[in-house]
């Protein structure tokens, strides 16, 4: 009889030897355990780079226009805060919140975002509603913080700037935290918290890494698209674990997970196919 | 009068909190809250039954996106009608 089985989902290491004694349906069942994990590790580090890059556009115009040092004492300090929280409530959550209901809660939250995620990059998608910008934020939040007073906090600090830069972070980071809180305990288990909040910590550093490089906003990486894949993928996890939180057995286990992917995103590729469709005919009957 | 502004600015706090948790998770699209509810209220009728689960919910997954593309898209296809 296959030992592993009965191992919680993130309990994995050092099995190897033992995968041996596992038969066909066992090894697919450990298997379809690493993909969900890896499947989770892509959301996070999606929907973290998606939310990094504004939090960058906002801390490159703020930089620029008024000073480094007080901007990025603002990014830190919010950098600090969030952290705190993820640590502290994920913890806390964990011992204190039976997994029944972080499920439940969880996959509210994520069918939530994830619907949210996923209407607005139709309406991108389809043109209804302006593709998401960089440059433009960028240029409206330096043409903002060109006109504000040089507020003074002590020495040399620039109070609007750290207050911009604290809030952008805060804000774009606290439904990252949302996230990895989320992703980290709906599978019970603290190693996926330390999973997920390794995915947006990877993701954070290389757009801030690349955001460091060009030293402007990063126009260039396919935002409206990364929403699109980071919708389907919230949507489908909050959906899964929202049914489990309240007793569904889904038929075939994790693999349905990927049933519900390709369900989604088939029905997404439609209803972009349908509303582009509507998008044009109105724009030629305006012209 | 020094404990009525404390009291004030304890409940401009607590307005502020709720306030930017009800933007955070509702936005703008009221129903698409609303439907994660009513989606968590069908799963959980159906929770004996993993196939009834699965077609329900995900039906009403896919109806409350195009509602909500729908409706967005309302107020342009009015002004075009």
């Amino acid at each position: 009889m296959c030992k592993l089985v009965h191992l919680e989902n993130g309990d994995l290491n050092g099995f190897s030897g033992l995968f041996e004694s596992c038969s066909l349906r066992e090894r697919l069942v450990i298997l379809m355990i690493d993909q969900s994990t890896v499947l989770l590790f892509i959301t996070v580090a999606l929907a973290s780079a998606v939310e990094a890059t504004e939090a960058l556009t906002i801390i490159l115009a703020s930089g620029i226009t008024r000073g480094w040092r007080s901007t990025f004492e603002g990014a830190l300090l919010a950098l600090a805060c969030l952290a705190v929280i993820v640590g502290v409530a994920g913890t806390a959550l964990i011992y204190y919140v039976p997994l029944y209901a972080l499920r439940i809660v969880v996959g509210t939250l994520l069918l939530i975002f994830g619907l949210q995620w996923l209407t607005k990059a139709i309406l991108r998608q389809t043109g209804f509603k302006s593709p998401h910008d960089e440059r433009d934020i960028y240029d409206k939040q330096v043409a903002t913080l060109s006109t504000g007073k040089k507020g003074i906090l002590h020495g040399q600090r620039d109070s609007l700037a750290f207050a911009i830069s604290f809030k952008g972070v805060l804000l774009e980071g606290m439904e990252v935290v949302m996230i990895v809180i989320s992703f980290g305990l709906a599978n019970g288990s603290q190693n996926q918290l330390g999973t997920a909040a390794l995915a947006a910590l990877i993701a954070v550093a290389v757009m801030t890494g690349v955001g460091a490089v060009v030293a402007k906003p990063l126009t260039k990486v396919p935002e409206n698209y990364m929403k699109l894949g980071v919708g389907n993928l919230l949507t489908v996890f909050g959906l899964f674990w929202m049914g489990e939180g309240v007793g569904v057995q889904w038929p075939l286990g994790d693999i349905f997970l990927l049933v519900l992917l390709a369900i989604i995103f088939l029905a997404t590729l439609g209803l972009i196919a349908y509303f582009k469709r509507v998008h044009k005919s109105i724009t030629e009957a305006e012209l | 009068m020094h404990s009525g502004k404390r009291l004030s600015a304890v409940g401009k706090g607590v307005k502020s909190f709720f306030t930017f948790w009800k933007d955070f998770l509702v936005g703008d699209s009221p129903v698409l809250a609303l439907g994660a509810i009513i989606i968590l209220c069908v799963a959980y009728l159906f929770r004996g039954s993993a196939v009834l689960a699965s077609v329900f919910t995900i039906i009403l997954v896919l109806v409350l996106i195009t509602f909500a593309v729908w409706q967005k898209t309302k107020a342009r296809r009015h002004a075009y009608n």
